[in-house]
């Protein structure tokens, strides 16, 4: 559905993306995943046909962003990070506009209004003025103007950022909502949030993407499978940790005083192996707990070393 | 064109609803009330005294009080629309709602006439409130309608050319009171572009100035005469200053 290949954009001589390439198949719900200033925007917007590229290639539904951006545009319902809502015009009213602008048929502008105001549940507020609304219902009535025109695909900047907890979760709940109507692609700089409603995690740090798995193959992947153990034990705890770090498949351990952390190849025989050891040595084994890398290490562990060189 | 009337509607119902709307027909109101009354009084006083009613009265009710009319409106209309076009692109740009109009499947020319029609609407409607006057004249005055309407014909033209520079003062800056003072200056060198070296020019180099002249053509339409080179002339200026607008537009996508 979306293709970019080789996608570069410098402002000015300051480049913010570099070599972007990456594919969006029919009906993935794509998270893009990256802190501020990684070029989640930029890359967003030229998708959209807001702008154009510095080089490189978007196909959207196999049309050249460039070459027929009117096509492309059509097919995508864009939330920009700032709602592109008239604060002095009807709720309604503006979703019919939008409606017309998109070129939704005419006899279908009416349903297609009242359909977004269903969808993103603006029934409420449909005779208010956008001004006079709160945050989280003028985020509503964009993403509501994203859906008017029922375009294949859904993309999303941001759309919870800057709302409360509960708004926030109205949103997230609403776009999964929409999983499986649109290929749907949602940018965010917060994880929990790419957790909630993605199926594929696309991470992009300084403008270059890291990391580009499905949510539970980047777990995998990122730690090598690996886990992080930890020990407690009644006795003898400096002595123990000492003795473990010579177990096979055990490649880190940590003193903290209260308890002992190893991290460990990804093989369930170096815990058994770890387990084994610590009764052998006696010392009262009173909790024993192994984790996966949570998916927050993994970000954290790439955006911070992609900034270190 | 559908595009393009979506767009118009949208401005123009917003620009017609709009307080600066009424604030300013109604100042045009009261302005052209008043001088209308005092040029007609004037001169049904002077047609009683010197001239018996009736006969050449029609022209010289051209000459002595439409011609004044039509000259107050152009000079409020300097001042007046780039007011009333300021907020068509700049805000656009402002609360970032120009992204949804690049975003959205139409091209820059369609958003650049939508916008130029809308504007054009605003100013039409002031336009027939100022028509009122003469009209209501009709009630106590006979006179030929041709040369009133040829008159208009230019003031159509000329406001044409006022809402496709202020338009495009308005593309030029996301602050509306610089898009106002833009437009202002520009509205201003419009007329003034021929008469500053009017002096010291070869016949050709004026002959040309004249063309240029805003002046020019519009006193042509004032006297009553419709002429082509005047009507190409005011249609190119608006051609030109829409088009100003759309590369604007259109490069808004390169940055
Ligand atoms: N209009 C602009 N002019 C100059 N630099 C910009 C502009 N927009 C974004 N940038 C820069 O490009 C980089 C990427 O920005 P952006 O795509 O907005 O990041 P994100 O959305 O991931 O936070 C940032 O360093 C930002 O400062
Ligand atoms: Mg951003």
């Amino acid at each position: 559905m979306i293709e970019i290949k080789n996608l570069c954009k410098n402002y000015g001589d300051r480049p913010a993306i570099r070599n972007l390439n990456f594919s969006v198949k029919k009906g993935e719900v794509v998270g893009f995943l990256g802190p501020n200033g990684a070029g989640k925007s930029t890359t967003m917007k030229i998708i959209t046909g807001y702008m154009a590229p510095s080089s490189g290639e978007v196909r959207v539904a196999g049309f050249d962003v460039f070459e027929s951006p009117l096509e492309v545009k059509r097919r995508i319902g864009y939330l920009p990070e700032t709602p592109p809502v008239y604060s002095d015009m009807y709720v309604l009213d503006y979703l019919r506009f939008v409606a017309n602008l998109k070129g939704v048929p005419r006899e279908r502008v009416e349903s297609a209004a009242a359909g977004a105001i269903e969808k993103t549940g603006l029934g409420d507020v449909r005779k208010r003025m956008i001004g006079n609304l709160s945050k989280g219902y003028r985020q509503r009535v964009g993403l509501a103007q994203a859906l008017v025109s029922d375009p294949e695909i859904l993309i999303l900047d941001e759309p919870t950022v800057g709302l409360d907890p509960k708004q926030m979760a109205e949103i997230r709940q609403l776009i999964r909502q929409l999983k499986g109507q649109h290929t749907i692609v949602l940018s965010t700089h917060i994880l929990p949030e790419v957790q909630a409603s993605c199926e594929k995690v696309i991470i992009i740090n300084a403008g270059q993407i890291v990391a580009e798995d499905s949510l539970s193959g980047l777990s995998k992947r990122m730690s090598g499978g690996g886990h992080s153990v930890t020990v407690k034990v009644l006795r003898n705890q400096d002595a123990v940790a000492k003795s473990l770090a010579s177990v096979g498949g055990v490649l880190k351990v940590r003193n903290t005083g209260n308890f002992i952390e190893l991290e460990c190849d990804g093989s369930e025989t170096t815990i058994e192996k770890v387990a084994a050891h610590v009764v052998q040595s006696g010392a009262g084994l009173i909790e024993l707990q192994v984790q996966s890398l949570a998916l927050e290490d993994i970000f954290i562990k790439l955006t911070s070393k992609e900034l270190t060189h | 064109m559908r595009a393009v009337l979506t767009l118009a509607g949208k401005d123009l119902r917003n620009l017609l609803t709009s307080p600066m709307f009424y604030v300013i027909s109604g100042l045009c109101s009261v302005l052209w009330t008043y001088a209308y009354l005092r040029a007609f009084l004037s001169f049904a006083e002077r047609t009683r005294a010197f001239m018996q009613p009736g006969m050449e009265g029609g022209m010289n009710l051209q000459r002595e009080v439409f011609l004044m009319h039509i000259s107050q409106i152009n000079l409020l209309y300097v001042f007046v629309v780039p007011a009333l076009t300021m907020r068509l692109l700049a805000e656009e740009k402002r609360f970032r709602t120009f992204d949804l109009l690049l975003t959205s499947p139409i091209t820059s020319t369609h958003i650049a006439l939508g916008k130029f029609l809308a504007g054009m609407g605003a100013v039409t409607a002031l336009t027939a409130i100022s028509f009122i006057y003469p009209l209501a004249t009709r009630g106590v005055a006979e006179f030929p309608m041709a040369p009133l309407l040829a008159a208009y014909a230019g003031v159509f033209l000329v406001s044409g050319a006022y809402v496709a520079v202020g338009l495009f003062a308005s593309s030029l800056t996301e602050s509306v009171m610089l898009s106002v003072i833009l437009g202002l200056i520009f509205n201003i060198s419009l007329w003034f572009i021929s008469q500053g070296m009017a002096g010291d020019a070869s016949p050709m180099v004026a002959a040309v100035l004249e063309y240029l002249s805003l002046g020019q053509h519009f006193l042509g339409f004032i006297m009553g005469s419709v002429k082509l080179a005047s009507v190409v002339f005011l249609c190119s200026v608006i051609g030109l200053f829409v088009f100003l607008t759309q590369r604007v537009v259109e490069s808004a996508r390169w940055r």
